[in-house]
């Protein structure tokens, strides 16, 4: 059922929304109200909520609702989480993604990442050549949604910060527009991919390679790994197929 | 002034990042122009990345497919609607657009023997040949591609420049003399806080549909208001069969958090699917083989006649496919392999039993697609006078691609014809504003930029008392219910005084005052698109005086397919002058149109015989049709777009 005209008569529960205006942040305590009875909602239902109601101009991207098109990435309690699918429990605290700088409310400036990969993606094939399948773990890698949640505790990443977050950096946060200097899982998939494909040439592989060590490959070796948002094995399918490929290359080649 | 204007110049500026934009954007730069990309959400977020996966690839499947049977099959299903040069230039394009995303790293599964992309089994949604090849991981396999296109821009790149976060506010035209020409484009670009007034020659619109205009009753993007339509009306171009809206017909009802999104197709159905009413009365049988047009108005006429289901739908009933002993099993393999993210959908928002076909399943409508839309000719170039079109008697320098044009799927669109269409008009378009481009000797008018650059900023700092995002609210709710899938007079007239209303309030809306990302500005311009394009919805809608395709008006009849066909185009001249007017179409030859008739309905005889067989006969009938689709080895078709194991999303723990 709808419930829309029954707002209230399900109960409530307490969130925090932290938002940021025009450079001043505040922590917003909002109280969703069920539409139906033992209603979890997903955080994106509270996001809707809020601005149908007492937060009309509160800022926070969404796309699609069924978790495929990677753009409503927000941190609940501090850890990000696609919030269409990420249910909201009470006390919960709804910020935007840590990892990147804010724009407004829940919104933060993406672009940095994507401005690192200009000129990183080759591509190969015409005609009836195209007409070869893919390795399974090429379609792992493009089940990928950009979601960035990927981001998250990424020390190569945080490079880009002087190893922290961007909110907490003193100086000045390198200026997205000129794509950031230091990469990240999503990155490296990207990468990766291009090394997975059956149509890449050895030079193009290679090239692909280098440009993971250029944007800091290096920083994978001994890390603990990286938590996709949507289940890829970045670990496995990605950070160690470079690492390995490599080889003794990161050793001698940092930075 | 709050916020600042900066100055660019460039050949080409497109509208969009999603499929349309990127082939645009690529085309054009291989023609030499120097572009800018405008996406307001990031790149590639669009209905390309979300969508099925399922492409149309001619002559995949069938050695006797042509470019002639393709085209025909498009506008045929179209009731006559699309214009032919269109849909031949979708027919010839269609296999070297779809290369061009795997140029960019999309790899479907591949026929080795035909040396050609594979297939699914069966032709389906609408085709009369096999040729709908579907991909791992659905659309985001071609959001992949379409984002390599323009981020790969920029040092070292392919020279395409990029803004997300950046809204195309309005064109910037001048009226020479035979007619009025693009001279460039508005852009809030939130992320710096600027505006930048961009002088150029050409402009793609290619930034989607207006599906949002009925949330939460849709599967679309959020990010599609009506941009397209908005924009090109405020500067004088027509638009073309407005009122024909794509529905989905089996959308979920309930929960909230799941309401709007895909269930299934009419093909889920299988051969023994019917849609109830709520007392359990058969509404539409065969429902396999129907249209989703006709699936959705016979959901909306039970629910209009008091017989909907709790949450304004019907029950979609697939529990006869699955009871059978033989058969069932197979059906079951079929359901949960060959659409398996609305299957997920299903299992999440309806239950174990709901999923297990055990119970029906409640449906109802959701907004899906525009299907008319920018008049544009075969080059995606704004198309105005009379009949099919004429390209000289449009807006000089207006390009339009992918859901933001018309004319190419009339009443009814096709199964897995959008990801083709985007990279075929996508590329025409890109193409024709890039050779513009280079013939028209630029002379910057920056005067005519001013009374726009003006009424802009002023926006920034309005006082109000209310929030354009409140009255959003009003207007999505009032255009489900009068210019959604069904109609009236009446509603019509209701819908166009709260569009009066709301419009007026406008100047109600506050703004503050400040620069960077300043979301009630921008709720502000999306519901203006919102409100321009509902109007023309409404315009066309009246003037369809008729029921056809995705347009049904429960205070008119259907529409004969023998009838002399016509396109509505809707043509804003102020804010309280909106012409619209009928514009011929060709008919089909009758001997066409006859045995197209006599084969639809001898199909679904065919359909009906099969339900009605005795239980034992039928049930080894199936078991047979069943085995034939899952071929020798027994294995639902690899072709399944998304099949369990890319079920985006479902492994991390909510």
């Amino acid at each position: 059922m709808n419930g829309d005209n029954q707002t209230g008569s399900f109960g409530s529960f307490p969130v925090t929304i932290v938002t940021q205006r025009d450079g001043e942040v505040a922590i917003v305590p909002f109280d969703y109200e069920l539409r139906f009875d033992g209603e979890r909602p997903m955080a994106l239902d509270v996001l809707l909520q809020a601005q149908a109601t007492t937060m009309p101009d509160l800022a926070f991207r969404y796309g699609c609702r069924a978790r495929n098109c990677g753009i409503c990435t927000i941190d609940i309690n501090d850890r990000p989480r696609i919030a269409c699918r990420a249910r909201v429990r009470a006390g919960d605290k709804l910020s935007p993604v840590a990892t990147l700088p804010v724009l407004a409310d829940l919104v933060v400036r993406r672009d940095g990442i994507a401005r690192q990969m200009g000129g990183r993606l080759q591509s190969g094939g015409q005609g009836n050549a195209l007409n070869v399948e893919a390795p399974e773990a090429y379609h792992d890698l493009t089940a990928c949604i950009d979601s960035y949640a990927c981001l998250h505790n990424c020390p190569m990443h945080a490079r880009n910060f002087n190893g922290g977050l961007p909110g907490d950096m003193e100086g000045a946060v390198p200026n997205p527009s000129d794509g950031y200097r230091w990469g990240n899982p999503f990155s490296l998939l990207k990468l990766e991919r291009i090394r997975l494909d059956p149509l890449t040439t050895e030079a193009g592989r290679e090239a692909a390679l280098e440009h993971a060590i250029h944007l800091g490959l290096d920083t994978c070796v001994g890390c603990a790994g990286c938590k996709c948002g949507v289940g890829i094995n970045l670990k496995g399918l990605v950070i160690k197929s470079l690492v390995d490929a490599a080889g003794d290359w990161l050793k001698t080649d940092r930075d | 002034m709050v916020i600042d204007t900066e100055w660019r110049d460039y050949d080409v500026i497109v509208v969009g990042s999603g499929g349309a934009g990127a082939h645009a954007a690529q085309a054009a730069v291989e023609a030499g122009a120097r572009v800018l990309v405008v996406s307001k959400d990031p790149i590639g977020a669009s209905d390309t990345k979300i969508s099925g996966g399922i492409a149309t690839v001619r002559e995949s499947g069938a050695d006797d497919d042509t470019e002639e049977l393709l085209s025909e099959n498009l506008k045929m299903a179209g009731a006559d609607l699309p214009v032919q040069s269109i849909t031949d230039a979708f027919a010839r394009d269609s296999n070297s657009a779809y290369d061009s995303y795997r140029a960019q790293g999309l790899r479907p599964p591949i026929d080795i023997e035909r040396n050609t992309p594979r297939p699914l089994p069966l032709p389906l949604g609408g085709h009369t040949k096999r040729r709908s090849v579907g991909h791992r991981n659905a659309g985001i396999a071609f959001g992949h591609a379409n984002w390599n296109i323009i981020v790969q821009g920029g040092h070292g790149g392919n020279g395409i420049d990029y803004l997300e976060d950046a809204w195309f506010l309005d064109l910037v035209t001048e009226d020479t003399a035979p007619r009025k020409q693009i001279i460039g484009g508005l852009i809030y670009a939130a992320a710096e806080g600027v505006l930048l007034a961009v002088r150029a020659p050409s402009v793609v619109i290619a930034a989607g549909g207006l599906s949002t205009l009925y949330f939460p009753k849709t599967d679309a993007m959020r990010g599609n208001t009506g941009d397209s339509y908005g924009v090109v009306a405020r500067a004088g171009a027509d638009l073309v069969d407005m009122e024909q809206m794509q529905f989905l017909p089996f959308c979920i009802t309930s929960p909230p958090s799941y309401e709007g999104l895909l269930a299934g197709e009419p093909v889920v159905a299988s051969f023994l699917g019917v849609l109830r009413d709520k007392h359990g009365k058969v509404i539409l049988d065969a429902v396999r083989l129907r249209t989703r047009a006709e699936c959705a108005a016979a959901i909306m006429r039970a629910v209009e006649d008091g017989r909907g289901t709790d949450n304004g739908g019907a029950y979609l009933d697939l529990t006869a496919n699955k009871r059978p002993p033989r058969s069932g099993p197979y059906f079951m393999r079929v359901l949960t392999g060959s659409m398996s993210s609305a299957y997920t959908n299903v299992r999440q928002a309806m239950g174990k039993a709901a999923a297990n076909c055990d119970e029906p399943w409640e449906v109802r409508p959701g907004a899906h697609y525009l299907m008319g839309g920018i008049r544009v000719d075969a080059d995606g170039a704004s198309a105005g006078g009379e009949d099919l079109g004429f390209a000289d008697q449009g807006i000089a320098g207006l390009y339009a691609a992918g859901q933001a044009m018309g004319g190419l799927f009339g009443s009814n669109r096709l199964g897995s014809t959008s990801l083709t269409e985007v990279a075929v008009f996508g590329a025409r378009a890109g193409n024709s504003a890039a050779r513009r481009a280079h013939e028209t000797s630029t002379k910057s008018n920056d005067d005519a930029f001013a009374p726009l650059i003006t009424a802009i900023s002023n926006r920034f700092g309005q006082r109000g008392e209310t929030a354009a995002a409140t009255l959003r609210l009003e207007l999505q709710r009032e255009s489900w219910n009068n210019i959604g899938p069904v109609r009236t007079a009446e509603r019509l007239d209701k819908l166009d005084a709260l569009i009066v209303d709301l419009t007026a309030r406008l100047e109600t809306v506050a703004i503050p005052a400040y620069g960077t990302w300043n979301q009630a500005f921008l709720e502000f311009e999306e519901l203006r698109n919102m409100l321009d394009t509902a109007k023309a919805v409404s315009a066309a809608a009246r003037e369809r005086d008729c029921s056809v395709g995705g347009h049904v008006r429960l205070d008119c009849k259907n529409i004969s397919a023998l009838s002399q066909p016509y396109s509505t185009v809707v043509n804003r001249v102020s804010a309280d002058d909106w012409r619209v007017r009928r514009v011929r179409r060709d008919r089909t030859p009758l001997r066409q149109l006859i045995s197209y008739k006599i084969r639809e309905h001898k199909r679904l005889a065919q359909a009906k015989m099969l339900r009605l067989m005795p239980k034992g006969m039928q049930d080894r009938k199936l078991e047979k049709l069943y085995q034939a689709i899952l071929g020798k080895a027994g294995q639902v078709p690899e072709v399944a777009p998304d099949s369990a194991k890319n079920a985006i999303g479902e492994r991390t723990k909510a």
